[in-house]
């Protein structure tokens, strides 16, 4: 239990996390890359299986990285609970010599007590020590601080004023927070789910997480930015339905998903599956309107003309017909001409370059063929709409946390605890007031601070004497 | 562009000049330095300005900020190096550290001017959402915070070194004391850290509403949670260990090295945040 | 002629006879200096060089020759081979150089002028002075505080006191809220110690092996004085030390720091170890955190610092032989009834 309280194991562990998960984006990984990591595996018949072992191919979600964040949560638990907070400015907590009744019985030291804090001041007022004591107090009120109920014995009163109070919080606020976002994602891996559901422009398609939900793209529209293949915004006007009741309707576009009831859809990608409606076929001044896979009889000839494949991103691999991606970026169409039962080789036309066609043999071999006298003049494809359904019911908590986590941040770093004890006893001539000071800001700044404060205390008081602030550093590091 | 070629001119100037000011005690030198870096600034965000009313122009970039490329990126952060020594100098004369963090100013703008694309896109769908006002601008925030600790930690290996030597030259008088330059770099990460969290945080609010997921582990996810990581340990090892100086330098220099590869190396790899990659 | 001189220095003399010299009794030089049939009398002695300065005023004057005689037979070392003797105008204007700090190690250290007016107030104390010598060493201290302000020779750091000092302040920036550890109750402790004070350090502890001299010079100081066996413990909190013991073996060792600076947290810790021998293990100055300069290094630095200043030595040159002119012009008067004037506020 020991090595688990230990900051410097928590660091270690903080090391070999930011390691592992370092590594993890030097190599593909299945979830984003899958063909990536097919790719590696080809190119690295040995060290792949290595790699597998250790799963670097999916290493975010393998039991060891996943038990590296789980044990470094358990572990920012175990250290707050047991250990004493570690404040900014290197300065632990004050000695616990704060109580009203050990003030008391510090009273007769007087002194001796305060001198136990890192900052001291000690002024002479010529008001009488009950007068003393109520400016100090309304004073340090109007400077922001919070008075705790003063004690007074014969040797005088001393009274106890703290400042931004919640500091202390700031720091458990963050790490509490971390375990909230770590829960979240615990509660998303354990009861949320993320598919890829694409969907043809007009068609529908169940959901395998919720296979009685069917999602229909009813319009898929996409626009370019001119002369580009950059998306300038594309949307699917959406609905889900289970049975032929309609659980939602929306018009999605990317960062404007549709909720059902927590279930969110969510425009992703789109794409050219290789279906179309229909393609022009121009034949010298006449055009020929050709649906998929219905073979046409061109007019004034027994040919009969069938388009059948669409490749959205045209070009030649290893002698193949292939698409390079899914995006319509050089659409080519194959075309089969028969006459009875004789047909001619498949011919493969492109939309951007008329000039060029391929002839493909029964093998799928191409070799280029003349200018033929006909061209594709146009198409109109169905294109897929990639809907991403997620369900994520731990991002409610990790918002949480994230909220949590902002306020721990404000409060460790941008408050500053200040805590003052101030013992004010009778003297000849009036009051002697003694200040002791602690706070959670760096020595130098604070320094500063309790100047300034102790200068417009001594104004207040109309004090006499000038005033020395010495630091008392085996304090600060007790 | 001739704007920002002119703010990097002016840059690297007042960088030369705050070089010069370190070995000189001459203080118009300082003067100067702060005068070109105060026009090298009007001209940046001129070009700033000009830029944004030729990226509104296409209508679907209205509103967002011209920050999806790597140009637009290179540029702001070295803005807003550039700004904020600007007026931290301006304020608390701290022109010695100028030759800290200036080249930092310098080299963003630099970049920004030979290497990266100028070219104005229209940003993609993913892109087109308030977030992109605020999320790279916070962690840009973060990264030139973590820029000038790095110069100062810079200021604080010299000032170590030269003391430890027991031959402190000129130099060592002209620096910021040890304690001060240690200081400096511990608040600025105090300042940078909240920030650049808060940002990764934004990022994922972002990514759950436009992907549907808060964290995928993307390769730029990843970099900038290994930079907070870093920086935590920093933290972590300040207040509880004591780590201060020399050491706690080299901490802060590692995070930076991961600041920098975040913000450049990534692109390499990431599959969603590439700048050069074209996937935005 | 009325003021001879012998002396000896760090430019020709070695150590071991300078060493000699110190520990020499003021108090019976001047009783012999008495029986010889001199009145007036200072006698300079400093780590650096020890000088006899004898003047006859109204009494009829010796040859420089005669005080080395006379300091050869006290010491009983033969010194004529490292001693060098002046007289007249040239004896004057020694003594300005010196007070000015032109002829010390460190060129226009302020030091030596404390030096020469302790020096000057010890034979007043032995009742060695009278008018002529009065006149001398005050005008002396005029001199050496003139040079100091009119010319660069102490600009900036020209003591290893303020090189210390000023090596404080890059290390922790200001020095208010430093607190200081004090290793021996030496005069070189003190001063630097007293350098510090004026830099308004916020403590100030003394500690020596014998207690009551600690406890002595921190009520002199406002310090607070510490037993010797706690002050490892003291080594924990403070931020500068500087140790000045006579103690044979270093008294201040690194496993000592090392043990310290566990309880720092980081915090940096300048040791100043102007001891001979060391006080200080020198294996500490390897330790993070921890700055040690020994007194060779901080006379280093002091010595580039001067490097840098010749053309102002040589200005500090003129204004001390016009001063000394000055003197002698002054010296010639006495006795004439017509007695010129030497007003410390005249102008050069």
């Amino acid at each position: 239990m020991k090595i688990f309280r230990s900051v410097r194991f928590n660091i270690f562990l903080g090391c070999l996390i930011a390691l592992g998960s370092a590594v993890g984006t030097f190599l593909p990984q299945i979830p984003d890359a899958a063909e990536k990591v097919t790719a590696y595996q080809v190119a690295h018949p040995d060290l792949h299986r290595l790699f597998d072992f250790f799963g670097l191919f999916d290493l975010y979600h393998t039991w060891w990285f996943m038990g590296l964040l789980g044990l470094m949560a358990f572990d920012i638990v175990v250290c707050k609970l047991w250990n004493k907070p570690p404040d900014p400015g290197i300065v632990a907590l004050p000695p616990e010599m704060t109580r009203e009744a050990e003030i008391e019985k510090h009273l007769s030291q007087k002194e001796a007590a305060l001198k136990l804090k890192p900052y001291q001041a000690v002024l002479s007022s010529a008001l009488a020590p009950a007068a003393a004591s109520q400016m100090s107090k309304s004073f340090l009120e109007g400077e922001g601080y919070h008075l705790r109920p003063e004690v007074s014995g014969a040797a005088g009163s001393s009274f106890i004023a703290t400042r931004h109070r919640l500091q202390r919080w700031g720091s458990y606020t963050a790490h509490i927070a971390l375990v909230v976002i770590l829960l979240g994602a615990l509660i998303k891996g354990v009861y949320g789910f993320v598919e890829m559901v694409p969907v043809l422009e007009g068609r529908s398609r169940a959901m395998q997480n919720k296979p009685d939900w069917e999602v229909y793209v009813d319009k898929f529209t996409i626009k370019y930015y001119d002369g580009t293949f950059e998306p300038k915004s594309f949307s699917s006007v959406l609905r889900v339905q289970k049975g032929s009741q309609v659980l939602g309707e929306k018009t999605i576009i990317v960062n404007d998903p549709l909720d059902i009831s927590g279930v969110r859809f969510y425009q992703a990608s789109w794409g050219a599956g290789g279906m179309f409606r229909s393609v022009d076929l121009k034949l010298g001044s006449q055009i020929l309107q050709l649906p998929q896979r219905t073979p046409e009889k061109i007019p004034g000839t027994p040919f009969l003309v069938t388009a059948d494949v669409m490749l959205p991103n045209f070009t030649v691999n290893n002698g193949q017909a292939d698409s390079a991606s899914l995006d319509l970026q050089n659409p080519a169409v194959r075309f089969t001409f028969s006459v009875g039962p004789h047909k001619t080789s498949p011919l493969w036309l492109l939309k951007n370059d008329p000039s060029v066609c391929f002839a493909e043999d029964p093998d799928g071999n191409l070799t280029r063929a003349p200018k033929p006298p006909f061209s594709l003049a146009a198409i109109d494809p169905i294109l897929f709409s990639g809907i991403q359904v997620a369900y994520d019911p731990g991002f409610k908590v990790v918002l949480t946390g994230a909220v949590l986590w902002l306020l721990g941040m404000i409060g460790t770093f941008y408050l500053h605890r200040r805590r003052l004890w101030v013992l004010v006893e009778p003297a000849e001539a009036g009051a002697k007031v003694s200040v002791g000071a602690w706070s959670s800001r760096g020595p130098e700044e604070f320094t500063k601070d309790f100047d300034g404060l102790m200068h417009r205390l001594r104004a207040q008081l109309d004090a006499r004497d000038d005033f020395r602030i010495t630091q008392n550093p085996l304090v600060e590091v007790s | 562009m001739f704007c920002l070629k002119a703010a990097f001119a002016l840059y690297a100037a007042a960088t030369a000049l705050a070089f010069t000011y370190l070995f000189s005690k001459d203080e118009k030198w300082s003067l100067w330095m702060l005068r070109l870096m105060g026009v090298g600034v009007a001209f940046h965000v001129a070009s700033f300005g000009f830029r944004l009313a030729l990226f509104w122009q296409i209508p679907e970039n209205k509103y967002f900020l011209p920050i999806n490329s790597f140009f637009g990126a290179l540029s702001y952060l070295s803005l807003a190096v550039a700004a904020v020594f600007f007026v931290v100098e301006g304020r608390h004369r701290l022109g010695i550290l100028g030759a800290f963090v200036l080249p930092w100013a310098t080299i963003g703008a630099g970049a920004a001017v030979i290497f990266a694309d100028p070219a104005i896109k229209g940003l993609s769908p993913a892109l087109q959402s308030y977030w992109i006002n605020i999320h790279p601008m916070v962690l840009m925030t973060a990264y030139a915070a973590f820029g000038n600790a790095f110069g100062v930690g810079v200021a604080l290996l010299i000032q170590e070194h030269q003391i430890k030597s027991r031959k402190p030259t000129e130099l060592c008088y002209r620096l910021p004391s040890i304690e001060e330059l240690d200081n400096l770099n511990y608040r600025i990460i105090v300042f940078g850290f909240p920030v650049l969290t808060v940002g990764i945080i934004m990022g994922g609010i972002w990514a759950y509403n436009a992907w549907g997921r808060f964290w995928g582990w993307d390769a730029k996810e990843t970099w900038a949670f290994i930079t907070a990581l870093i920086y935590a340990g920093f933290l972590h090892m300040r207040f509880v260990k004591g780590l201060r100086g020399r050491k706690a330098v080299y901490v802060s220099m590692i995070g930076f090295a991961s600041v920098v590869f975040t913000f450049i190396g990534v692109n390499y790899l990431s599959e969603l945040h590439g700048y050069l990659s074209g996937r935005g | 002629m009325s003021l001879i001189l012998v002396g000896l220095s760090h430019k020709n003399a070695p150590l071991g006879v300078r060493e000699n010299l110190a520990v020499l009794s003021q108090a019976k030089v001047f009783e012999r200096l008495r029986e010889a049939g001199a009145s007036e009398a200072v006698v300079l002695s400093t780590c650096n060089r020890y000088e006899l300065y004898v003047c006859f005023n109204g009494v009829e004057s010796k040859p420089p020759s005669w005080a080395l005689n006379l300091l050869e037979k006290i010491s009983g070392m033969s010194l004529s081979a490292h001693a060098y003797q002046r007289g007249g105008p040239g004896a004057v204007e020694h003594l300005f150089s010196v007070a000015s700090g032109l002829d010390s190690l460190v060129v226009g250290e302020t030091e030596i002028l404390g030096q020469v007016k302790d020096a000057y107030e010890a034979a007043v104390a032995a009742k060695m002075t009278g008018k002529y010598s009065n006149v001398l060493f005050q005008r002396a201290l005029y001199v050496g505080k003139k040079v100091r302000n009119d010319t660069g020779v102490a600009v900036g750091q020209t003591s290893t006191a303020s090189v210390a000092v000023q090596l404080a302040e890059t290390i922790f920036g200001s020095l208010r809220g430093s607190s200081v550890l004090i290793l021996g109750a030496g005069s070189m402790a003190e001063l630097t110690a007293r350098h510090l004070q004026s830099h308004k350090v916020a403590e100030l502890l003394i500690s020596n092996r014998t207690f009551s001299r600690a406890a002595g010079l921190a009520g002199e100081m406002k310090a607070e004085a510490i037993a010797w066996q706690m002050f490892p413990e003291a080594l924990k909190k403070v931020d500068i030390v500087v140790s000045s013991t006579g103690s044979e073996k270093p008294i201040l060792t690194a496993d000592m720091v090392r043990s310290a600076l566990e309880a720092r947290a980081g915090r940096s810790l300048f040791i100043i170890d102007i001891a001979m021998p060391r006080d200080v293990e020198e294996a500490a100055a390897e330790l993070d955190h921890v700055y040690l300069y020994r007194l060779e290094d901080l006379e280093s630095i002091v010595a580039d610092n001067l490097k840098n200043r010749g053309g102002e030595v040589r200005l500090a040159q003129e204004l001390v032989a016009a001063k000394a002119k000055e003197f002698c012009a002054w010296e010639s008067t006495l006795g004439t009834g017509k007695e010129a004037s030497l007003k410390h506020s005249e102008a050069v």
